[in-house]
């Protein structure tokens, strides 16, 4: 990533989308929006300190969903280009009408540019290369795998960033549900500090307990100036609130992490409802993440749930043999047929086991989804754009002999852009595209 | 006419396309939809099969 932003023969439009393709290979005429970021790109030093005293909150898509970053923000920390930008619509000088003005007075590079606009680009290539990439498939509508009722079933990706360091739990495998109570709890402690300062108030300025201003509001007696019932009401709240927090308590301290994990593959592929394609390095990855979770934490034990596991390439097999045999992985064959909810928000899995030829059920501290791969979001309107085929699976359409190739001569794809793999063929297509392009554009040089 | 390449995206085919051109000597121009290029890849933590930090 570094290198890229740093290449000299490397023009990096980040935050760009592209407009307008026309003209032929050898010369193609290209429109890219560059998106205004409201930071100066070459002044902002990517400090942080106007992040750091932003007063809006925002959901972060870069820890899908788990976390919480500011209005200002850098989409990752190692991010490049390593500058700022502000999420126009969740900003309160912005999006929302408000003074603010915050982080252009913390700023001391004097980075901040709220009259910065879009700005259109006109580049000319020789050859285009499309690595659009994947997106994961949204397991929601799946009914029955419960991923929007069940706090603790979650996708493959969202088990990524909870365990990574650098995720929103620091790699602890903190539960969802227990993360969602332990939040509630502080929202609570907050609120509840709030109502008793208000409470003591009252109690200060009228020289009376809360219990006295109820019995005098009950013997229909008064102070002038105050609301007893207000008085009495936020008395109440307080003690329901202290009640809460209590039992709140108690129960984040039984909080553990996450130890026994199952996961379930294939969902939203090779099943025929949704796509009918196998998305290849899910089998891999799922085994790859049981393995790092019992890494973490020597106590952790996981069962992974599949029709096969496909585990094709060089060392794989010995790979999953490996997680088996040193990582308290089972492997099941069987296909999950429901998730359903226990008290404490332990997901419990029913399933078939082919080998038992029984149907069983199972507690688990956590589900993790191995969500399918499908096409990008601006694919269609991307191949629009360029005038380029997709295939029946809606990836962008290339020959078998060609594989690169698509539709359009000049226009190359490679990645997830052209179907699912793993990360070293992608990374080997792209060598392979980039060789290709290379091609059309230097023999046309020699030649023409 | 021209003997720029343009890619589309900035995951790890895209990256790994831009920096093999720009070391053939081709101008590169790489278009990324989000603030930050990286893609997928940079939000794993650990890539299969080594196991190494995928950022």
């Amino acid at each position: 990533m570094l290198d890229v932003g740093r290449h000299p023969r490397i023009n990096l439009l980040a935050y760009s989308e592209v407009q307008e393709v026309g003209g032929e290979v050898g010369a193609f005429k290209i429109k890219v929006l560059k998106k205004a970021r409201f930071v100066n790109q070459d002044l902002c030093t990517g400090c942080g300190s106007c992040a750091e005293k932003c007063p809006s909150m925002v959901v972060d898509a870069y820890n899908v969903g788990l976390g919480q970053r500011k209005a200002i923000y850098k989409y990752f920390p190692q991010g490049i280009p390593s500058v700022f930008t502000i999420d126009a619509p969740n900003c309160r000088q912005l999006g929302q009408g408000k003074k603010c003005g915050v982080c252009a007075k913390v700023c001391q590079a004097k980075a901040i540019d709220y009259e910065q606009k879009d700005q259109e680009i006109e580049i000319e290539a020789g050859a285009i290369i499309l690595a659009t990439g994947y997106e994961v498939f949204d397991p929601s509508v799946i009914p029955e795998y419960g991923y929007d009722r069940i706090a603790n079933v979650v996708t493959a990706m969202e088990f990524e960033r909870l365990l990574s360091a650098s995720g929103p739990t620091a790699g602890h495998l903190d539960r969802p549900s227990d993360i969602a109570m332990e939040h509630e709890l502080e929202e609570l402690e907050k609120e509840h500090k709030k109502v008793s300062r208000q409470v003591k108030q009252l109690e200060e300025k009228c020289g009376k307990t809360s219990q006295e201003a109820a019995e005098m509001l009950k013997a229909c007696a008064t102070i002038e100036g105050i609301d007893l019932q207000a008085w009495s009401d936020m008395a109440a709240k307080a003690g329901q609130m202290e009640k809460r927090i209590a039992e709140l308590k108690q129960k984040v301290a039984s909080f553990r992490t996450a130890k026994k994990l199952a996961f379930i593959q294939c969902v939203g592929s090779r099943d025929f409802r949704f796509n009918r394609f196998c998305s290849s390095y899910c089998c891999m990855h799922s085994v790859k993440e049981a393995m790092i979770a019992n890494e973490h934490d020597s106590e952790v034990r996981s069962t992974v749930f599949c029709m096969d596991l496909r585990a094709v390439g060089r060392n794989f097999e010995e790979y999953k043999v490996r997680g088996g045999k040193q990582s308290n992985i089972e492997y099941i064959r069987g296909r999950v047929a429901e998730i359903t909810e226990d008290e404490a928000h332990n997901p419990v899995v029913w399933y078939e086991s082919t080998t038992n030829r029984q149907v069983v059920h199972e507690v688990f501290d956590m589900v993790v989804l191995a969500t399918a791969c499908i096409p990008s979001e601006g694919t269609p309107k991307l191949a629009g754009l360029l005038n380029v085929e997709l295939d029946q699976n809606g990836f962008f359409k290339t020959h078998p002999l060609a594989p690169l190739n698509t539709s359009r001569p000049g226009v190359f794809v490679c990645g997830c852009a052209q179907g699912p793999m793993d990360i070293p063929e992608s990374v080997a297509q792209a060598s392979s595209a980039a060789a290709r392009a290379a091609e059309a554009v230097s023999v046309r040089k020699v030649v023409g | 006419m021209s003997n720029d390449v343009l890619v589309i995206g900035g995951g790890i085919a895209g990256i790994q396309a831009a920096l093999d051109l720009a070391e053939m000597g081709i101008q590169v121009h790489m278009v990324e939809k989000l603030p930050s290029i990286g893609g997928k890849m940079a939000q794993l933590d650990k890539t299969f099969p080594t196991n190494d930090c995928a950022i």
